[in-house]
């Protein structure tokens, strides 16, 4: 179809005619490496107003993260006298911990193209867990003001979004099987009173192979996004170097 | 020259402030145009705002840690080199806010660093500045403080054309010598309105602070000028409401679907008051004091602490006591006091002091107002003897306290004594709280505050 760019360009019927590339790397990436493919990919897109947007769905090994604005009061270990991987990044929230058997979903999208709403935004990403739980039989809550998904009181679905004129990287984890002793070492977001959940709770037996599909299905539907085929193999983000 | 502000950008439709994370450039910083400049966070979202102008960084306004309405000027950006002196000049008083000074620990040390070289700067060029531009100004006014820009939070700005206030001269005590409305009123003379926070449940003289407003306080009785209503537009005008009223409004709308009812107690407080006295030198305000009461017969009444849900009656795990405080330019906000019953008095006390000093501020975080399960209103200070309070969203009751008054006393056997008596109005959904359970609450608080009054202490 031709379309006049100039005219189109930035409204949201556009969204689903522009491409955006789903990667699905396997085993468990660490942060800084995920986090490195999703900075190099927001900066190409912030300079090519067309470019290609891409999501992650990918496992991490055991680590902790801290938005910004996080407050090392919500740790419970001393992050200069610990083993654990710890890496403040450029999001907001406070700390949150990932581990395998928990899903990360990394949207690096640019809002021109969809709404340039942050709050928009966050809730479309509660919306995409929720209806990740729904196809599970599982009824996910969201609590005014608290962004994050709740299973009958405990939290299973975390949210912290990072974003640059519109170009957001960061996104979302959701607890499947994964162990839960590691969130005892956090008062996860900042909240005293916040019961950690994962989904094998309610589904004994569920793992991550059984939930990724569906929320990469949930993802293309919430954002009206069409996904790509995987670009050559040279550029492929999984051989980005990694730094030394 | 040219300045041009930083605003606090709209990271949402729905955004009404945003936090200020952190400060990515100090002052005197160079800026490339589209460079990120500072970072600021909405919810669970952060947002690089970048500079629209080549230049430099002339002034932070607003320190990393602290709120900003959308719109806000929160920073300036100047052109050339030399003109960042010029504006750092504009700041007549060292950065002295309570906020810079509460978040110092938090505040990265690049932005740190900066507020303080600014203020030893503005302090140094202060002086000659008001002597060489006094001619210019008419003899009968204020000597000018503040040339060229002036740097004015919104309700000053606004204060001041009501008022007819020329801001230049005005001192600004705010960050960076930004002015205040407290500023403006304090140019006119006028008593300063902190937030009306009840510190007494007697019928004292009101709202002014009794350390600026020597008046009122001499004399016990209340000046005049503090009686004026306040108002927030002149005759005639419309006012948008702010932010912090658009979510009072939407929260009182919303109790308009809940099936409410009131039920009142009158509360002999003697020997309440008594206690008061006793706590008082160790730092217990009466809020922390009323809060332990109401926790301690809450936790005897879990019912007047639960609240409707969808799935039913909700029994929080928690009591918490949230305490309602209008703001000064507008709202009102509703600080949480944690787990009332088991948290000590000189803790709640402390607790309160800084909720509040942080609401002001506005620097409270949501968990910090919006998990309260029971609220209190207290207008006792105003002296008015009665009133019922509207049911905030998502929890099953409120208790409107009235001020403590002599009153003459029957007692049971005939006799006549005259004792200090409060209305207390308690207003509950009635779908979770029935009549039975309000009145069975409202005669225990009394019994607790009335003759059990040592187990406060505890």
């Amino acid at each position: 179809m031709l379309v006049d760019k100039g005219k189109l360009i930035k409204t949201t019927s556009l969204a689903n005619t522009l491409s955006t590339f789903l990667f699905e790397p396997s085993g468990f990436i660490p942060f800084p490496l995920a986090w490195e493919w999703q900075r190099n990919w927001q900066k190409a897109l912030l300079s090519k107003e067309d470019g290609n947007q891409a999501v992650w769905i990918l496992q991490h090994p055991r680590c902790y993260t801290m938005g910004r604005g996080a407050s090392e009061r919500n740790l419970l270990f001393d992050p200069r006298n610990s083993s654990m991987d710890l890496y403040r990044i450029d999001r907001g929230g406070e700390v949150t911990h990932h581990l395998p058997g928990q899903l990360v979903v990394y949207p690096v999208l640019d809002l021109h193209r969809h709404k340039q709403d942050l709050h928009w935004y966050l809730r479309k990403l509660e919306a995409v867990l929720i209806d990740v739980l729904d196809h599970l039989d599982l009824e996910g809550e969201t609590i005014p003001g608290m962004t994050g998904v709740w299973i009958k009181g405990r939290k299973v679905a975390s949210i912290g979004v990072g974003c640059r004129r519109w170009v957001t990287q960061h996104g979302l984890a959701l607890n499947i099987d994964c162990e839960m002793d590691g969130f005892q070492n956090v008062i996860p977001c900042g909240l005293h009173e916040c019961p950690m959940g994962r989904l094998k709770d309610w589904i004994p037996g569920i793992s991550v192979p059984e939930v990724q599909p569906l929320m990469k299905k949930a993802i293309s539907k919430a954002f009206n996004i069409t996904w790509k085929k995987q670009p050559l193999p040279e550029s492929r983000p999984g051989q980005i170097k990694k730094k030394s | 020259m040219a300045t041009h502000d930083i605003f606090m950008p709209a990271l949402s439709s729905t955004m009404t402030e945003g936090k200020i994370v952190e400060w990515l450039k100090k002052p005197g910083d160079k800026v490339e145009r589209g460079e990120s400049v500072l970072v600021v966070e909405s919810d669970k979202a952060d947002m690089d705002v970048e500079s629209f102008q080549e230049g430099y960084l002339a002034a932070v306004l607003m320190p990393a840690g602290s709120n900003a309405p959308v719109g806000e000027t929160i920073g300036l950006i100047v052109e050339t080199e030399a003109e960042i002196a010029d504006v750092q000049a504009k700041a007549p008083s060292p950065s002295t806010h309570e906020t810079s000074k509460e978040k110092a620990k938090e505040v990265p040390k690049s932005a740190k660093a900066s507020s303080e070289a600014t203020s030893e700067k503005s302090t140094a060029i202060k002086e000659p500045v008001s002597s060489s531009n006094q001619s210019q100004v008419d003899i009968k006014t204020a000597p000018i403080v503040n040339t060229g820009r002036i740097v004015a939070s919104p309700r000053a700005k606004k204060l001041a054309t009501q008022k007819g206030v020329d801001l230049a001269t005005v001192i600004g005590s705010g960050p960076h010598g930004r002015i205040q409305a407290e500023d403006v009123n304090r140019a006119l003379g006028q008593p300063i309105t902190v937030p009306w926070i009840a510190e007494s449940n007697a019928p004292a003289s009101l709202l002014a602070d009794p350390s600026t407003n020597k008046n009122s306080n001499k004399k016990g009785t209340t000046s005049p000028d503090a009686l004026i209503g306040k108002s927030f537009g002149k005759p005639g005008e419309v006012i948008a409401f702010n932010a912090l009223q658009q979510a009072v409004n939407r929260n009182m709308e919303a109790s308009l679907t809940t099936p409410c009812f009131r039920v009142g107690y009158t509360i002999s407080t003697d020997k309440f008051d008594d206690l008061y006295k006793q706590v008082k030198p160790s730092g217990v305000t009466m809020t922390a004091l009323l809060a332990k009461a109401v926790g301690l017969t809450l936790a005897r009444h879990p019912q007047v602490n639960a609240a409707n849900s969808p799935e039913g009656i909700n029994y929080p795990s928690q009591i918490n006591v949230a305490v309602a405080v209008a703001m000064e330019d507008g709202g009102l906000i509703t600080p949480v006091l944690q787990k009332v019953d088991s948290t000590g008095l000189i803790e709640l006390s402390k607790q309160w002091k800084d909720l509040v000093s942080r609401s002001r501020t506005k620097q409270l975080q949501p968990e910090e107002y919006s998990t309260g399960t029971f609220t209190l209103s207290n207008l006792g200070m105003f002296g008015v003897d009665r009133f019922d309070a509207i049911l905030p969203p998502g929890t099953g009751a409120i208790l409107a306290i009235a001020a403590s008054r002599p009153t003459v006393v029957a007692g049971k056997d005939g006799s006549i004594s005259i004792r200090k008596q409060m209305q207390v109005n308690l207003t509950a959904d009635h779908r979770v709280i029935y009549g039975a359970d309000g009145a069975a609450f409202l005669k225990d608080l009394a019994h607790l505050i009335e003759v059990r009054t040592d187990e406060l202490a505890g």
